[in-house]
């Protein structure tokens, strides 16, 4: 098997990562300030028809040129996904629905919504014309000219993937070296205590769990517009569900939810570039598939370390909410 | 609601009055839901430049109007009370079973293995083994979360989503490698799917006899679920189990210090919450289709969870909160035709509705649970009546 099919996997990996990498990242700071968020799969949803819808028409409507435009498109997926996440924040904070009746909502209604957006934009309810306006890809200075065929790994890249990479820095410095992430994390870990303290619980839960929305959205719009080049119906694929299980293997950090990300990302790979490699092809692809969740589960289990999430997350906080 | 703000002098009475009160605030958080959804569905219909009442109106003419459109509605309900019950059997106990999707996939594999490979069976019996070894599938998948979560603590809905994601690759390999099918076209656009199941495998029409088209597909299915309901109900409420699932799902602790086995009640729960997932794929697979394909219609497990909190986890609620979806998914073939809205609007509709049901009943469940404190500190009694919030019992961060 040569090299370069694996470097053509590691490259679709690469892609799988910033979907699982992105969405993940929000998952951390709705859960980080003590908001179980299964939503994540409908918040991507949203985020996927919204943002090949706004790629399109701010490309091609609009007229922005094939840079502004699909910029606008993401932008216009994270905002529709923040916007939707605000139906999973007035439940859980202001109502105290419980979280996962909530999450579980969102997933369902997120697929109707989807059809019916779709009717509205593209005026046909489970897809978009395909060959829609994208960025321009491009390759990775030094490392797409490795030899081997290696370099084929880091060509023709989107360059929201390299934007998901520099993300680590500013979540890790937002969360754990600023006061607005100190008082994020102590609405998750111990409400009482930060709210004692003169911490508006409510408020820091609204921006964690919108917070989740945008990047859920952003990453449903990377995955619809940059990479399919259209929206259909199903195309998330579950992808929500496998960034919730990266998350908790992370431990809600976003460091090590790096590399989570991407040992699932490349395992979505496996099955479409490497399933005739020797050992790989003994498996179908569909046992390949359910790795993230097996590992999960193992590691949930208590089998391999711990894990432990935010002390307070998926608990009704009844002091912060209005009334 | 609006009953006795004063506190009766005896305590017989009382109970009765608060029994009545919960009821009827339920009632009333219900209606109101139902008023709030259809407000907003109104502005939304009005934006489409039609009048709500043609449209709701054309829902209703096309599910209650004939007796064909209230046969799909009953067919469409079906799968629904299932997947609730499953739910609800689960929800007494404060555990989430959100893994009903992933175990009426699983079951719809067993099925489908018992219902090609076991053909020499007669008629009814190859039936009931199918439907035993659907039961059985769902029992399976249940009993991964359920053994976890007792013997590691685990918590069921991290568990259970991590199944349902397995449950969908187990399934689309079982259609592709040994369940496939064997004989039919063959080439490039072919449906993956199992052979075409045996006529003995499958579960007769019952609409005939009520003069409803094949069309709708109703199937004995629909009795079955009733029945189902009814058993769920004398379980929960008449038996020993019951009793324990409510103690483990009000107080762990209190649960506890009665001699009640927390994990064996647990484990008791998801089997029997896995056996009624089980059959909520059948009418699908063995009353519209005949085969397993890789087309089959998917999220009956979620939208059992937004039946359950309809029928507010009570099986006979359930069985009228999966009639009304039922009559709002029926609606959307009309809507396509006679006005319009798109027929996505039901989905919208739906949504609405759940959402604003979860919001009304939370609301109502603190009010109520806010008087009764109230009443109590009126009375002087120190009686323990903090409010049980279950679904709070249900997600408190252990896992």
């Amino acid at each position: 098997m040569p090299l370069t099919d694996i470097a053509v996997a590691l490259q679709i990996g690469l892609t799988y990562f910033t979907i699982i990498y992105l969405t993940g990242l929000g998952g951390l700071y709705s859960e980080r300030s003590g908001i179980v968020n299964i939503g994540l799969e409908g918040l991507m949803i949203i985020g996927t028809v919204t943002g090949a819808w706004g790629a399109r028409y701010f490309t091609e409507t609009v007229g922005l040129g094939n840079v502004w435009g699909p910029i606008l498109g993401l932008l216009v997926g994270a905002g529709c996904g923040l916007l939707f996440a605000g139906v999973h924040a007035i439940a859980t904070i202001t109502f105290r629905v419980d979280h996962i009746v909530s999450g579980v909502v969102i997933n369902l209604v997120a697929i109707g919504l989807a059809r019916f957006l779709s009717q509205a934009f593209f005026g046909q309810a489970t897809q978009s014309d395909p060959g829609g306006p994208h960025l321009n890809p491009i390759d990775i200075p030094l490392l797409s000219s490795l030899p081997w065929g290696l370099g084929r790994a880091f060509q023709g890249l989107s360059p929201v993937v390299i934007f998901a990479f520099l993300m680590v820095f500013p979540v890790w410095y937002s969360l754990n070296r600023t006061r607005w992430g100190l008082r994020l994390r102590s609405c998750g870990e111990n409400p009482e205590a930060a709210r004692s303290l003169g911490v508006r619980v409510a408020l820091y839960r609204y921006q964690g769990v919108m917070l989740s929305g945008a990047f859920a959205g952003l990453a449903g719009a990377f995955l619809a517009a940059e990479i399919i080049g259209n929206w259909h119906e199903g195309q998330t694929l579950g992808l929500g569900f496998i960034s919730l299980a990266a998350l908790i293997l992370s431990n809600w950090n976003p460091v090590r939810l790096m590399f989570f990300a991407w040992l699932f990302g490349f395992a979505q790979a496996i099955p479409l570039r490497l399933n005739d490699a020797p050992v790989i092809n003994l498996l179908p692809p569909q046992f390949i598939n359910m790795i993230p969740f097996v590992v999960t589960i193992v590691a949930i289990a208590g089998f391999v370390g711990r894990v432990r999430p935010p002390a307070a997350a998926g608990r009704a906080y009844e002091g912060g909410g209005s009334s | 609601m609006a009953s006795g703000e004063v506190a009766p002098p005896v305590a017989a009475p009382r109970i009765r009055s608060e029994w009545i009160e919960r009821f009827g605030g339920q009632m009333l958080a219900l209606v109101a839901s139902l008023a709030i959804a259809l407000a907003i569905g109104s502005l939304l219909i009005v934006g489409y430049g039609e009048s709500p009442i043609t449209v709701y109106g054309a829902i209703l003419r096309s599910s209650l109007g004939d007796l064909d459109g209230f046969g799909y509605v009953l067919a469409i309900a079906t799968p629904l009370i299932f997947s609730a019950l499953a739910v609800a059997v689960c929800f007494k106990a404060g555990l989430f079973n959100i893994g009903v999707e992933g175990q009426y996939l699983v079951a719809m594999v067993t099925a489908a293995w018992a219902a090609v490979t076991l053909d020499f069976l007669p008629g009814p019996v190859h039936v009931v083994v199918i439907l035993v070894a659907a039961m059985l599938g769902g029992m399976i998948w249940a009993a991964i979360p359920g053994i976890l979560k007792v013997k590691t603590g685990a918590h069921e809905v991290v568990t259970t989503i991590m199944l349902n994601g397995i449950a969908i690759s187990l399934l689309a390999w079982a259609i592709r490698s040994p369940l496939k099918f064997t004989s039919g076209p063959t080439g490039q656009n072919v449906d993956i799917r199992t052979d075409n199941f045996p006529d003995s495998a499958l579960i007769g029409d019952m609409g005939k006899m009520f003069g409803i088209g094949p069309g709708a597909h109703l199937s004995w299915l629909f009795p079955l679920g009733i029945a189902a309901a009814i058993v769920v109900w004398f379980l929960l409420r008449r038996t020993r189990l019951g009793y324990e699932a409510r103690a483990v799902g009000t107080s762990q602790g209190s649960a506890k210090a009665g001699g009640i086995s927390i994990g064996s009640t647990q484990l008791r729960l998801f089997l029997i919450s896995g056996a009624l997932a089980g059959l909520v794929g059948m009418q699908q697979i063995l009353a519209t289709t005949g085969y397993l394909g890789s087309n089959y219609v998917a999220q009956l497990g979620f939208t059992g969870i937004a039946v359950a909190f309809l029928g507010q986890n009570n099986p006979i609620g359930i069985v009228f909160a999966a009639i009304l979806w039922g009559i709002l998914s029926r609606g959307e073939v009309a809507l396509q035709i006679k006005t319009q809205v798109p027929r996505e609007f039901i989905i919208i509709l739906q949504g609405i509705l759940i959402m604003s049901v979860v919001i009304t009943y939370q609301i109502a469940k603190r009010r109520l649970a806010a008087r009764q404190l109230q009443r109590a500190g009126a009375a002087g009694a120190l009686e323990d009546s903090a409010p049980t919030v279950e679904p709070e019992v249900a997600t408190q961060g252990e896992s």
